[in-house]
């Protein structure tokens, strides 16, 4: 379990960074907060020869507020995103998403930007970003700057978007609307691990009927996924229990999750439904609370 | 003696062991660095089970900072071929004949293949890619079927087949008489799932071959050193004498760390072979793939009852799979049968076991090796107050035997003296109040909530009762050496090898209080082969009774001898002498006191005392185990099961245990913490998974094998009963392994409670959320 020889640098700017990525190539990858690429290398999954390391880049580094945008830079870290007041009032999902990630160690290194570019289909981040329709801001020395929207940024099991000379600079997240509710629940092995299955929604409530329905799954496919037949039924409709049960129950139908030593895929679309309509529940009352 | 109020015997001394390892000072093998040292890394197979029809090393040798490379073959040559380790338990049975790393075939995923020998363990690992092994795959044996099949291939050809030993039927008691007069008969297939030891520091040695001297030093993460420097010696063909085996702290083991392991062996002959120092620290995933797994039994168990929950008879039927390279796993159907009634008076037993060889990691001792004798009794137990619609707890009550009133003994012959499973039975029914907890039951699940109530209950054999001719210990007796230095401390040379067992604090407890110094005036010498006595070091819950025991006793003959020598000075007699505040005096004349310091010079100093008595003020003692004796205990858990995900929370976990006289309260009930989250691990989170087809390991990563956490183990309530009094002196009874025996039925059988309503039949020990909702029926199982 020890990584193969690789060369390290330490950019203090992006421009540097990104230069260094251009000129080694596929063979470059940008480290983060390293708690998903340094297990990679030492079980020498990947063989990066060259680590490019963001963390001495401090216009990495910030959360800032932007025309209702909430912004985040790729390097903050997992624990300061949840601790900052900003997120909780224009992100308030994503500060309910934070503390399931792993433990406060894990998260005081790992970075919202190395979730997303990571893009495991368990992890929360890539399915809060997806159901907020946040905005990834990517850049390369020969490109410039390009905005890619989560739901074009996962494209499979562990890959994105993202080319071999671009950094993910920051995040952008629009603020919810009004009388919206969120919740996130998900059902792992231990505190602490990957959810075997999470789900994310987002109720929009208007004159006591449901007007935007959202959520996203974690763990069912190769990357998060949002259930759009859930959300279509809801759409309109009471927020009854009834309704987020059947809801869910059909969204549910069309999953065929992975299965693993954890749990098999139908035990997976069963927690799918389940987490759906009890995240559902949760979010529609947090909406009417917000009323 | 001091009076009982001021000892430290049964006080929560702190442990001496704690400021060097909780600052991050102690030193263990990993911490070890010898002048020119290097750093190995072995190739592993990648496969289950396939011939070696090359290897090549020719690339690994030409990476800059390798020193060397050594196939299986050339190992073999530099080697004695044996069972090493795993023979240690396995004397009489069939063996095969295996080499120190793989030659002719791999047996297993992770089977050592080539050692390298680099300048750091990064370039081993870097070397250990460029060697090339061709195999030919063979079919995987993994299941108990597959190695049942006579049509399989053998795993070691020189046995021909895959079963390793077939036990005839042994019966006790009238068996069919009892299956004929039951009212009912209860069956089960149960499953106890493989799982490991999982210690916090892996295995690991460093390994030294002196070429001035031709003598071997070994520093080693072990539970014995006497043990494994036997291992080495044997392997190696040395003489013992030029062997020497060292250990620092170890970070657990729970039975892993026994004897010499093959990867050491290889190291050690590696360094006679280059003279100069070998490191191998194993990483987690060789850990988690090679080292070693345990459990995997399965059971075909008939109860014959009575409609008022007598239990007749039993009829067992034991597969053992032993995994690859046989050792323990062989041995283990007999310690099973043998505990098998447990504190139970059980009618008739008949028992008949099979061992068989797979290709998985080899079965290896875990914190009560043989637990699935109580696993399958306590289940039973449980399933037979099914049938019956009897309280659990009524029918442990009705079965159990009670101090005093027969049966005597043990339907499979052991004395039944001291057995208080009846007394911590009552404790937990106290405790928990079954009947208002029924109550709560019932209203919980009127609202869709699932609670149930588990007990549990088991003997062992901490050491055992004294048996006819012989002391109460296995493993034989209990040596040690006590010192007075000169600066009036004493020290205490102990073969113990502790691991997390706080011998350093409990050994000085009682040599303290016996000898009469303060607790911080004893000093307890472990690890290495120069200077502890003989024997097997620590396991098998042996040590509070035998090392306890030898303390007690040699502080007690240290003392005796003192006093001898210091009645000489005073020119008294030796009865007339008192120790007090670090002095002897003459009785009744404290103010010529001499200090401890100065008897122990004068012993050195010539002429001062008569020939006999010159030269160190030491003692040797030896102990039997005396009266020996069982501990025991109830476990209850109250769980709660969310039906929708199949999450278990435990509510309440309540322990009454009995471990006799407690030598320090807070070690003991740290380890029965210990033993009960190994427990809860093993049946809500940890298995050993292999590939039943290819024979891949699938559990090589601790996001695989997923062991406990603080945040999964609850609060542990534990109470203590200390009972009864076997011995004059020593009541110390065992208490490392019981928690883990006892905590997997307990927690079985609240799960299966709280899903009585779906009907369901608890037969398997591990129940992850998935299977607990295949079991009730909520999800179906996946093709
Ligand atoms: C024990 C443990 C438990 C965990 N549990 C969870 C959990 O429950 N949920 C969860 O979501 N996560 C979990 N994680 C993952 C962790 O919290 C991080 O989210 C994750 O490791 C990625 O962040 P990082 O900053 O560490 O990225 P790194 O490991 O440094 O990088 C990950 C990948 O992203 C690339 N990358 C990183 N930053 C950028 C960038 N700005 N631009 C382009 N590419 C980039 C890297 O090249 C690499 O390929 C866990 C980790 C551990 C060790």
């Amino acid at each position: 379990m020890k990584p193969p020889p690789f060369d390290y640098s330490a950019p203090t700017t992006l421009d540097e960074a990104l230069a260094l990525l251009l000129e080694h190539g596929e063979d470059a990858r940008p480290l983060a907060g390293g708690q998903s690429l340094v297990p990679l290398l030492s079980f020498r999954l990947a063989r990066p020869s060259h680590l490019v390391d963001l963390a001495g880049i401090s216009e990495l580094g910030s959360i800032v507020v932007d025309d209702g945008h909430l912004v985040i830079g790729a390097m903050v870290r997992e624990r300061a995103a949840e601790r900052h007041d900003d997120v909780r009032l224009l992100a308030p999902l994503l500060a309910q998403a934070l503390p399931l990630i792993g433990h406060p160690a894990i998260r005081s290194r790992g970075t919202i930007g190395g979730s997303l570019a990571h893009a495991d289909p368990a992890a929360e981040l890539p399915a809060v970003a997806l159901l907020l329709d946040a905005e990834l801001v990517a850049q390369s020395r020969d490109r410039g700057k390009r905005t890619i929207k989560a739901a074009d940024f996962f494209s499979g099991f562990f890959t994105t978007a993202l080319q071999p000379d671009e950094i993910l600079t920051e995040v952008r997240i629009r603020r919810p609307a009004l009388r919206t509710g969120s919740a996130i629940e998900e059902v792992a092995r231990r505190h602490g691990d990957f959810a075997m299955v999470g789900a994310a929604a987002m109720v929009r409530l208007e004159d006591g009927k449901i007007a935007d329905a959202r959520v996203a799954l974690t763990g069912v496919s190769d990357i998060p996924v949002r259930a759009t037949e859930a959300e279509a039924i809801l759409e309109g409709a009471e927020p009854t229990d009834e309704a987020f049960a059947t809801a869910a129950e059909e969204a549910a139908k069309s999953l065929s999750p992975p299965a693993d030593l954890h749990g098999s895929s139908s035990y997976r679309r069963h927690l799918a439904t389940v987490l759906m309509r009890r995240t559902f529940k949760l979010a529609a009352q947090r909406a009417k609370e917000a009323a | 003696m001091q009076n009982i109020a001021e000892r430290y015997t049964g006080a929560s001394v702190k442990r001496s062991e704690d400021p060097r390892i909780l600052t991050g000072t102690g030193c263990y093998v990993d911490d070890v660095r010898l002048p020119g040292m290097l750093h190995a890394a072995f190739v592993r197979s990648p496969s289950a089970h396939a011939r070696i029809t090359g290897v090549d090393v020719t690339e690994a040798r030409k990476l800059p900072g390798v020193i060397a490379v050594l196939t299986g073959e050339e190992l073999d040559a530099l080697t004695v071929r044996g069972p090493g380790a795993a023979g240690m338990f396995s004397a009489g049975l069939p063996m095969p004949s295996f080499s120190v790393l793989a030659t002719d075939k791999v047996r297993l995923v992770g089977d050592p293949v080539v050692l390298v020998v680099a300048e750091s363990r990064y370039l081993a690992e870097d070397a250990c890619e460029l060697v090339v092994v061709d195999y030919e795959e063979l079919p995987a044996v993994i299941t108990q079927e597959q190695a049942l099949d006579p049509a399989g291939p053998p795993i070691f050809e020189d046995l021909g087949s895959n079963v390793l030993v077939r036990s005839p039927v042994a019966t006790f008691g009238d068996v069919e008489g009892a299956f004929a007069r039951a009212d009912r008969v209860v069956r089960a297939e149960l499953r106890q799932h493989r799982h490991q030891n999982v210690p916090m520091e892996c295995r690991g040695v460093v390994c030294s071959f002196d070429l001035g001297s031709g003598e071997l030093t070994v520093y080693s993460a072990t539970q014995g050193v006497h043990i494994a420097r036997t291992g080495f010696a044997t392997q190696l063909d040395m003489p013992l004498e030029k062997v020497r085996v060292l250990a620092g702290d170890i970070g657990g083991s729970f039975g892993l760390k026994l004897g010499a392991a093959r990867e050491d062996i290889a190291c050690a002959a590696a360094s006679r072979r280059l003279g100069r120092p070998i490191r191998w620290i194993e990483d987690r995933s060789e850990n988690l793939t090679a080292s070693g797994q345990a459990r995997d039994e399965s059971f075909e168990v008939e109860a014959a009852i009575s409609n008022e929950g007598h239990i007749l008879g039993l009829r067992v039927k034991m597969i053992i799979d032993t995994g690859a390279y046989p050792g323990l796993g062989g041995m283990l159907p007999e310690a099973v049968k043998g505990m098998i009634p447990g504190p139970y008076k059980i009618g008739a037993l008949s028992f008949e076991s099979t061992a068989v060889i797979t290709n998985k990691a080899s079965y290896v001792a875990y914190r009560g090796p043989w637990a699935s004798e109580t696993w399958v009794r306590e289940r039973m137990i449980d399933l037979i107050a099914k049938e019956l619609a009897m309280e659990p707890l009524e029918v442990r009550l009705r079965n159990v035997v009670t101090r005093g009133e027969p049966p005597l003994q043990m339907l499979t012959g052991r004395s039944l003296v001291g057995v208080t499973s009846r007394e911590s039975l009552d404790r937990i029914a106290a405790l928990v109040d079954v009947e208002a907890f029924r109550r709560r039951q019932a209203e919980a699940r009127a609202q869709g909530r699932y609670l149930g109530l588990g007990l549990a209950t088991y003997i062992e054999a901490a050491p055992g009762p004294r048996t006819p001719g012989g002391g109460g210990g296995i493993m034989g007796p209990e040596q040690m050496r006590l010192r007075l230095e000169e600066d009036g401390t004493v020290t205490v040379f102990t073969s113990q090898m502790p691991h997390g067992q706080s011998h350093q604090t409990t050994l000085a407890q009682i040599a303290a209080d016996e000898f009469g110094v303060p607790f911080d005036q004893v000093r307890v010498v472990v690890g290495d082969t120069d200077v502890v006595p003989m024997g097997f070091g620590t396991g098998g819950s042996r040590s509070a009774t035998m090392a306890g025991g030898v303390s007690l006793h040699g502080a007690r003959a240290l003392r005796a001898k003192v006093f001898e020598v210091a009645a000489h000075l005073f020119e008294a007699s030796p009865e007339d002498m008192d120790l007090a505040a670090g002095a002897v005096s003459v009785r009744g004349v404290p103010a010529r006191a001499v200090p401890l310091g100065e008897i122990a010079r004068a012993a050195h100093e010539p002429g001062r005392v008569p020939r006999d008595l010159e030269g160190d003020l030491e003692v040797t003692a030896e102990y039997d185990g005396g009266e020996g004796g069982w501990a025991g205990g109830t476990h209850a858990a109250i769980v709660e099961v969310d039906v929708e995900t199949g999450q278990v929370r435990i509510e309440r976990y309540l322990v009454a245990e009995d471990c006799g006289v407690l030598i320090n309260p807070a070690i003991v009930e740290g380890q029965v913490r210990g033993g009960v989250a190994q427990g809860i691990g093993a049946v809500l989170l940890e298995r050993s998974a292999y590939d039943p087809d290819s024979g891949q390991y699938l559990s090589s990563t601790f996001m695989d094998y997923l062991i406990p956490t603080a945040c999964e183990i609850p609060r542990i309530e534990i109470e203590h009963l200390e009972t009864v009094p076997l011995d004059a002196d020593v009541n110390f009874r065992g208490v490392g392994e019981g928690g883990m025996i006892i905590a997997p039925p307990t927690l079985c059988n609240a799960i299966e409670d709280a899903l009585s309503p779906m009907g369901v039949r608890v037969t398997e020990q591990h129940l992850p959320p998935c299977r607990i909702l295949e079991l009730i029926g909520a999800i179906a199982l996946d093709p």
